[in-house]
């Protein structure tokens, strides 16, 4: 039930691309994050859909409807701005009546949806303020108050919580998503910020260089990244540079002469790989147990678990455990490294410095 | 903020004093109730301001003034405010040329203007007509009013606008409701150094004007050139309090720091 489509959309500024054959089908109810890093083409894709921008080639369809070419305001989709761009010189209430005002709606159930779309964000007090009265939590609630009031069929958040310190960050994070689920409108967000990304999301949409690279649910992504880029840029990740080896049932990395078992169906024998391993799917044994020996260089305590920095004949790698409460090995000490081999992933390729 | 050193005080407020030494003066010179400029004087009177609201050459004048400023000053808002958002947001062949032309009549002499204006109008046969000396008077003024348009532009946060799109007002709406209030500072400040330097404007007028346009200005030098007498000194400081009174009412309103400085 394709309800936002997007096919093969481009957008060329001049002699630079910033938006490559994009297509992505987003269903209705979903909502989908649009992540990578600054200068990836995601806000050019997003203001492509918002109408704001015009793509140079492609195809946008809403509902069956083709929008490509449609100005801003005949699209009635709802954005929140990276600077909420709220109106400086209207009240809270001006500012969410704006929408409804356009659409000639009357003025007593202006009233009462403004006083709906306000209570949704819990700022029903703030109704007769200036926005520069109001934090910046505030002002970012009164944006998504201002963009859901006229109940638009998408909601385009660009960049929503960029501007807010982390604490606040995360707490809107879970109030975005309640939001969402309770107006149950479509929702697609840029960030360049993958936690962000993966806890909110129905589905990631990972852009690199004006391509979409992967689009995924978080679990997947996180899991199944499907290059390099990907599996260091979404969470933290060891790259081990090899080459693939294949020897009838059992294939294995070969890292300077070191074989770890592994399984990648698709690639061939003797193809140069990476090899991509989280830090939380190492266990740290005892010295002489486990796959790999190392010693501990450094380690940090980090509240609910430690990170370890891990010198081995392999490289670097950094290694990050639960906090069980007790003493862990000592800087220095000599410990051994065990994992699953279905934890390791296999991606053709060698990595770009990640 | 930083303190001044003690050289630096002295020097602030000798500038100080040069600069409102003779505009104090006037001003007291402008109460005397001698029959010469004078000072000290002997006493307060308003004998002076008598004498130029029952000059009625003066009060033609002043009116004369008054609306070639208010009429200038208002067209040379509404050409220079599209000007300014076509120079801010488009890119277009003759873009740096447009931007260079409005804002030249700042760098040309007001003398060779008027020299030239007045060989035109000769040209075109339209000397002493009201409306022609509004026209050079917009030339004059315009740049004003677009330096501080672009500079509150300049400063403008664009995405407002675009929410406003998004929201369903089309491009002239969203203008009206969001842009214009943003800008306003800006618009209100040009308009009123574009009146200022209308009404204030000598020069160039003194080749423009023909004896049934005289402007207070022109008027007040014709008269000096032949007598001086304290009645100048009243007219002077009406002046001053026109100009000092408008400055406040701007101040009051918007904040003279945020419209001339661009600080917000």
């Amino acid at each position: 039930m394709a309800f936002l489509t997007l096919e093969g959309v481009s957008k060329e500024f001049g002699t630079f691309t910033a938006v490559r054959d994009v297509s992505l089908t987003i269903d209705k109810g979903e909502f989908v994050s649009l992540l990578g890093p600054s200068g990836c083409g995601k806000t050019t894709t997003l203001q492509m859909i918002a109408g704001l921008v015009e793509p140079t080639e492609g195809r946008i369809s809403l509902d069956g409807r083709d929008i490509t070419r449609e100005k801003p305001n005949r699209r009635g989709l709802g954005v929140v701005f990276q600077s909420y761009a709220l109106f400086p010189h209207m009240t809270v209430a001006q500012n969410v009546a704006f929408g409804l005002e356009m659409r000639r709606v009357p003025q007593a159930e202006r009233t009462d949806r403004v006083r709906e779309a306000l209570m949704l964000v819990q700022l029903s007090s703030f109704a007769d303020r200036y926005p520069r009265q109001l934090s910046g939590g505030q002002r970012q609630r009164v944006a998504i108050a201002r963009a859901l009031v006229i109940a638009p069929p998408v909601l385009l958040l660009d960049e929503p919580l960029s501007n807010l310190d982390a604490k606040l960050r995360e707490e809107m994070q879970f109030e975005l998503r309640r939001i969402q689920r309770k107006v149950g409108t479509t929702t697609i967000m840029v960030t360049h910020d993958q936690a962000e990304a993966l806890s909110i999301s129905d589905r990631v949409v990972v852009m690199e260089a004006g391509r979409m690279t992967q689009v995924d649910a978080p679990y997947r992504l996180y899991e199944q990244p499907s290059n390099a880029f990907i599996s260091s840029f979404v969470g933290k990740t060891n790259l081990l540079a090899g080459t693939w080896r294949r020897n009838g049932a059992s294939s294995a990395v070969d890292i300077g002469g070191v074989l770890l078992e592994a399984s990648a169906p698709e690639i061939a024998a003797g193809t140069p790989v990476t090899l991509s391993i989280r830090p939380e799917k190492v266990l740290v044994r005892d010295a002489g147990a486990g796959r790999l020996e190392g010693h501990v260089v450094s380690r940090f305590f980090l509240g609910s678990q430690w990170l370890f920095t891990i010198e081995t004949p392999l490289g670097t790698m950094t290694v990050s455990t639960p906090n069980q409460g007790g003493e862990p090995p000592a800087e220095g000490s000599r410990v051994g490294l065990d994992w699953s081999p279905a934890d390791l992933r296999v991606i053709a390729g060698t990595a770009a410095a990640a | 903020m930083q303190k001044n050193g003690p050289v630096a005080l002295i020097f602030h407020v000798l500038v100080l004093t040069f600069v409102l030494a003779p505009l104090v003066i006037i001003c007291l010179v402008a109460f005397t109730p001698e029959n010469t400029l004078s000072l000290p004087t002997t006493g307060l009177s308003l004998r002076w301001f008598k004498a130029v609201f029952e000059h009625p050459d003066f009060m033609a004048s002043f009116w004369n003034s008054i609306w070639l400023a208010t009429l200038s000053a208002t067209l040379a808002v509404a050409f220079a405010v599209p000007a300014a958002l076509a120079i801010s947001r488009y890119t277009f062949p003759g873009r740096d040329f447009l931007n260079a032309l409005f804002l030249s009549p700042l760098i040309i002499p007001h003398l060779v203007l008027g020299v030239a204006f007045l060989r035109l109008f000769a040209l075109l046969g339209a000397t002493g007509s009201f409306a022609w000396l509004v026209a050079t008077h917009i030339i004059v003024v315009t740049p004003y009013v677009l330096r501080l348009v672009l500079a509150a532009l300049s400063g403008l946060d664009r995405s407002a606008e675009q929410a406003a799109r998004t929201l369903g007002a089309g491009e002239w709406t969203a203008f009206r409701r969001i842009t214009a209030p943003m800008i306003l500072p800006g618009i209100t400040g040009g308009w009123l150094l574009a009146f200022i330097n209308s009404f204030d404007e000598l020069t160039m007028s003194i080749f423009v004007t023909s004896p049934a346009t005289v402007t207070l200005p022109v008027r007040m030098y014709m008269y000096a050139t032949e007598s001086i007498d304290p009645m100048m000194a009243a007219v002077s400081a009406l002046m001053i309090a026109i100009t000092a009174a408008a400055m406040l009412v701007l101040d009051r309103t918007f904040g003279l720091d945020r419209i001339l400085v661009g600080q917000r």
